[in-house]
C-alpha cells in the first residue's frame, strides 16, 4: 500500500498553524460538512472512467455494466459527449480543468490551468481533507491534483491517494507487527454494542450521533483491514483499487469533492477481451461505490456522481485483435457520461452534443464555486 | 518512580488527578506499579517527583522537537541535542540554551532551508511573530542570514548564526515559550505581566522551569484545569494505550510509526480504536483470562477507574458484568468497549 498523502511536502506554515503544536491542544475535529451550493448537492464524485472506453462496451452492452446502468436509470445519460484525442493524460486532465489539454502521452508535468479541486478549495475555503483524488497509480496521475497556475496551485490541491488507500505504510507496518484484529462473533458484537450503549446512556444527542458515526467508520475500517485492497489482483486491479479507495474515502472522510482516475482499459491495445474484462470489473467496483453512497442516508441525499471516459477507442479492431485510439471516428471522439445526484433529473437522456470540458464548470457550480478559467459551460440539461 | 521529598501538603491523589499529572508532565498514563504506589498520596509530592525526573526532560525535548516538526527524517541526531534532557535535569543548562541548541542543529537547518523559511520559522515559532505583519523585520533577518551586515531585533549581525543568537537571546523568546507552556499545562492564556515576570526568572536560573511548574501545579488554575478534558495528542494516546494495556511504553520505533499513521488522518479517532483492537488482540497485553477474574464487578470497577478515571454507574456496571458473563464475550472486548468511549482519549 503506497500512500501519497499529501503528494507533496505540506506547506510548513500551514502545518504549523493547522497541525503540530496546535493539534496537541485542539479538540478532535468533527466530521466536516461542506457549505451547500445552490441545490441539495454538497458532495461530488467525479469518476474519470479513463483508459479509453467506447460507449459500445458500456451503455451499448448493458450486460458489461449493470451498475452503470442502474445509475443511468436513476440519473441522466449524455450519450454524445464530445472529447478530443489528446492522449490519456491530457484528455483526463481536460475533465478536471474544463480546458482542452494537449499533453504528450508520456508527459509528466503539472498543467498550467487550475483544476476543479483548486477552484472549490480556493473559492469555497475548503480544507485539504475535503478534496481528494484516488488514482490507479503512476507518476502522471499525481499531476491531476493541482496546477502551476499562479493564482491557484499547490496550496489548493487535492490530497492524492493511489490504489492502496486509507491505511498508509506506517499503519501497515503496525498490522504486520501485531497481526489483524480478531473478528467478533455476532453475539460478541451485540454485547459490545450493549456495553457501549450503557456508556452513552444519558448523554446528549450529539454524542449519540457521534458514536453512531464513529461505529460506522470503525466497522468500515475493520472490514477494510480484513478485506482491504490487497485482495484485488489480476486484470485491472489498479483501477479496482482506486475505486475501492474512493469508497473508503467517502465512508471515512465524506469529502466534498472526490476525483477517481482509472486507466487500465488501455489494455485494449493488445486485447479486446482483456479490455472488456477491465470494464466489467470496474463496473462492479463502481457498484460498490454507488451502493456505499446510496445506503448512507446523509451521502445519498447530498452526493452527485459523474462517470465519464476521457475519450473512446477506434471503431475497428487492430491486427492484434485489440483497439487503438486514433482513427478520428465517433467511437473515439464521442463518449457516454452518466450523472446521478439529488438535484438531477431521473431516467433522462440528453441527445444533444455536450463537451467533456463542460464537466468542470458544472461540478464547480453544483458546489457553489466558479471555474473562472474553464472554457466549458454548465450542463443545464442535468436539471429538471 | 520513587517520591523525592515532601515539600508541602497537597490534595490526595485520586485516579483523575494521578492520570492527569502523568499525562501533563510525561505524555503517558501511570503504570500499574506507579498507580499502586501513588494512589492516595500527596499530589504535590508527585508533581515534585515527576518534574525532577529525567523522563520529564526527555519528554520535554520530544514535545519541543514535535513543535518544531523535527521528526522522522528531520529528527536531530547530534549529541548537543540528545544531551539536552540530561543537562536540563542536572541543572547544567536552562531552557534558553536548550532552545538555542535545537535552533543550531543541522536538522533544524535542513528542515527550514533557505533564508525566507529559516527566518520566518525563527520569528514565528520562537517569538510568536506573524511575519506578514512585520515584513521589514523578516527582511532584516534575511539580510543577516545571507551574510550581509545589519541590525535585527536591536542587535547587530551578519550570519545565520547571528539570526539564531539574536532571536534566542531576545526576551520575547522565553515569554513566548512560557505562553505555550501555560496554554498546554493550565489550558488558559497567561497574563502578559505574569509572562514577563516568569520569563525573567526563567532567564536567571537553570532550575527555574521546574519551580515554575511546581507553582503552577499547586495553583487554583490547575485545580480549574482538572475540571476540563481535552483530546490527547496522537503521541500521548499511543504511549498511554501501551502503558494501559501492556504496562510498558512502546519502543521509539513503534511510537513513531503509530504517531505517523494517526497523524496522516484528519480525524484519527476511529483509527485509534483500530489500533487499540490490534493491540488487544495481539496477545501482548496484560488482560486477564476470563477464568482468572475472580470478582467481575471489582475488575470492571477497576477498569473504569483506571481508564476513564471515574466509577461506573450502576447501569453501566450491570451492563458490563452481564456482558462479561456471556460466554461469547472476551475480557478484551470489555476493555475495548471502555477504550472506545469518547472519554478515554481525553485527559
Amino acid at each position: 500500500m503506497q500512500t501519497h498523502i499529501p503528494p507533496r511536502s505540506p506547506d510548513r506554515r500551514s502545518l504549523l498553524r493547522l497541525g503540530a503544536g496546535a493539534a496537541l491542544l485542539a479538540p478532535l475535529p468533527r466530521i466536516w460538512t461542506p457549505r451547500p451550493g445552490p441545490g441539495k448537492t454538497r458532495r461530488v464524485i467525479l469518476v474519470a472512467f479513463a483508459g479509453g472506453v467506447r460507449t459500445r462496451e458500456t451503455l451499448g452492452t448493458p450486460g458489461n455494466v449493470p451498475n452503470l446502468m442502474r445509475m443511468a436509470r436513476e440519473g441522466v445519460v449524455f450519450p454524445r459527449v464530445r472529447t478530443e484525442n489528446l492522449g490519456h493524460f491530457g484528455a483526463a486532465m481536460t475533465l478536471f480543468t474544463g480546458i482542452s489539454e494537449a499533453r504528450g502521452i508520456r508527459d509528466n508535468a503539472r498543467g498550467g490551468d487550475p483544476t476543479v479541486f483548486e477552484y472549490v478549495r480556493k473559492e469555497l475555503g475548503w480544507p485539504a481533507d475535503q478534496v481528494w483524488i484516488s488514482t490507479s497509480g503512476g507518476a502522471q496521475q499525481a499531476n491531476y491534483s493541482y496546477s502551476l497556475h499562479p493564482d491557484y496551485g499547490e496550496a489548493y490541491g487535492a490530497n492524492t491517494l493511489d490504489g492502496d488507500g486509507v491505511f498508509n505504510a506506517e499503519f501497515r507496518s503496525i498490522v504486520d507487527a501485531y497481526g489483524k484484529p480478531k473478528e467478533l462473533s455476532p453475539r460478541e458484537a451485540e454485547l459490545l454494542a450493549r456495553m457501549r450503549a450503557a456508556l452513552l446512556a444519558g448523554r446528549e444527542e450529539d454524542s449519540q450521533e457521534d458514536a453512531a458515526s464513529f461505529a460506522r467508520v470503525e466497522s468500515f475500517l475493520f472490514d477494510e483491514l480484513r478485506n482491504g485492497t490487497a485482495d484485488l489482483r489480476g486484470a485491472g486491479a489498479a483501477d479496482a483499487k482506486a475505486l475501492r479507495v474512493a469508497r473508503n474515502l467517502m465512508a471515512v472522510f465524506r469529502p466534498g469533492l472526490l476525483g477517481v482516475v482509472l486507466q487500465r482499459a488501455d489494455v485494449a491495445h493488445g486485447s479486446y477481451n482483456a479490455y472488456v474484462e477491465v470494464i466489467r470489473r470496474n463496473d462492479a467496483m463502481l457498484g460498490e461505490l454507488f451502493d456505499a453512497v446510496r445506503k448512507d442516508p446523509e451521502l445519498a441525499d447530498s452526493t452527485a456522481i459523474f462517470v465519464v471516459p476521457e475519450f473512446g477507442r477506434d471503431k475497428d479492431l487492430n491486427v492484434r485483435r485489440g483497439l487503438d485510439h486514433g482513427d478520428g471516428s465517433d467511437d473515439l471522439r464521442r463518449v457516454a457520461m452518466v450523472a446521478w445526484g439529488p438535484d438531477f433529473r431521473r431516467g433522462a437522456e440528453v441527445l444533444e452534443d455536450v463537451r467533456s470540458i463542460d464537466l468542470c464548470p458544472t461540478v464547480c457550480e453544483l458546489l457553489g464555486a466558479r471555474a473562472r478559467h474553464s472554457r466549458g459551460r454548465r450542463l443545464r440539461q442535468l436539471f429538471a | 518512580m520513587a517520591p523525592s521529598r515532601r515539600s508541602d501538603t497537597g490534595p490526595s491523589l485520586g485516579s483523575r488527578r494521578l492520570r492527569a499529572l502523568f499525562l501533563d508532565l510525561l505524555d503517558r498514563s501511570p503504570t500499574a506499579a506507579e498507580r499502586e504506589h501513588w494512589r492516595g498520596r500527596d499530589a504535590h509530592e508527585l508533581l515534585d517527583t515527576l518534574t525532577a525526573s529525567l523522563e520529564f526532560w526527555e519528554n520535554w525535548l520530544e514535545r519541543e522537537l514535535y513543535y518544531f516538526l523535527l521528526v522522522v527524517s528531520f529528527r536531530p541526531t547530534s549529541e548537543r541535542v540528545l544531551e539536552i534532557p540530561s543537562e536540563l535535569a542536572g541543572g547544567h543548562i536552562g531552557v534558553r540554551e536548550a532552545l538555542r541548541r535545537i535552533a543550531l542543529s543541522p536538522s533544524f537547518d535542513r528542515r527550514n532551508p533557505g533564508a525566507d523559511t529559516f527566518c520566518t520559522v525563527m520569528l514565528e515559532q520562537f517569538l510568536g511573530i506573524v511575519v506578514q505583519e512585520k515584513p521589514r523585520l523578516l527582511e532584516s533577518a534575511k539580510r543577516l542570514y545571507d551574510g550581509r551586515s545589519g541590525k535585527f531585533l536591536g542587535g547587530s549581525g551578519r550570519s545565520q548564526a547571528d539570526v539564531v543568537r539574536l532571536v534566542i537571546d531576545d526576551p520575547g523568546t522565553l515569554r513566548f515559550y512560557l505562553a505555550r507552556l501555560h496554554r498546554s499545562f493550565l489550558r488558559t492564556e497567561a497574563p502578559e505581566r505574569e509572562l514577563r515576570r516568569l520569563s525573567e526568572r526563567l532567564a536567571e536560573g537553570h532550575g527555574a522551569l521546574r519551580s515554575i511548574l511546581r507553582e503552577w501545579g499547586r495553583s487554583d488554575a490547575y485545580e480549574a484545569r482538572l475540571d476540563s478534558r481535552r483530546p490527547l495528542s496522537n503521541r500521548a494516546f499511543t504511549r498511554s494505550l501501551f502503558v494501559d494495556l501492556t504496562d510498558a511504553l512502546p519502543s521509539p520505533e513503534e511510537e513513531q510509526r503509530m504517531r505517523a499513521a494517526l497523524d496522516g488522518l484528519a480525524n484519527p479517532g476511529p483509527l485509534r480504536a483500530v489500533v487499540a483492537r490490534l493491540l488487544l488482540d495481539s496477545g501482548t497485553t496484560r488482560i486477564p483470562a476470563r477464568d482468572a477474574i475472580e470478582d467481575p464487578r471489582a475488575w470492571i470497577r477497576e477498569l473504569f477507574d483506571h481508564l476513564l478515571t471515574r466509577q461506573p454507574t450502576e447501569a453501566e456496571l450491570d451492563a458490563f458484568v452481564s456482558s462479561l458473563a456471556d460466554p461469547a464475550c472476551r475480557p478484551e472486548t470489555v476493555v475495548y468497549a471502555i477504550l472506545s468511549d469518547p472519554a478515554y482519549p481525553t485527559w
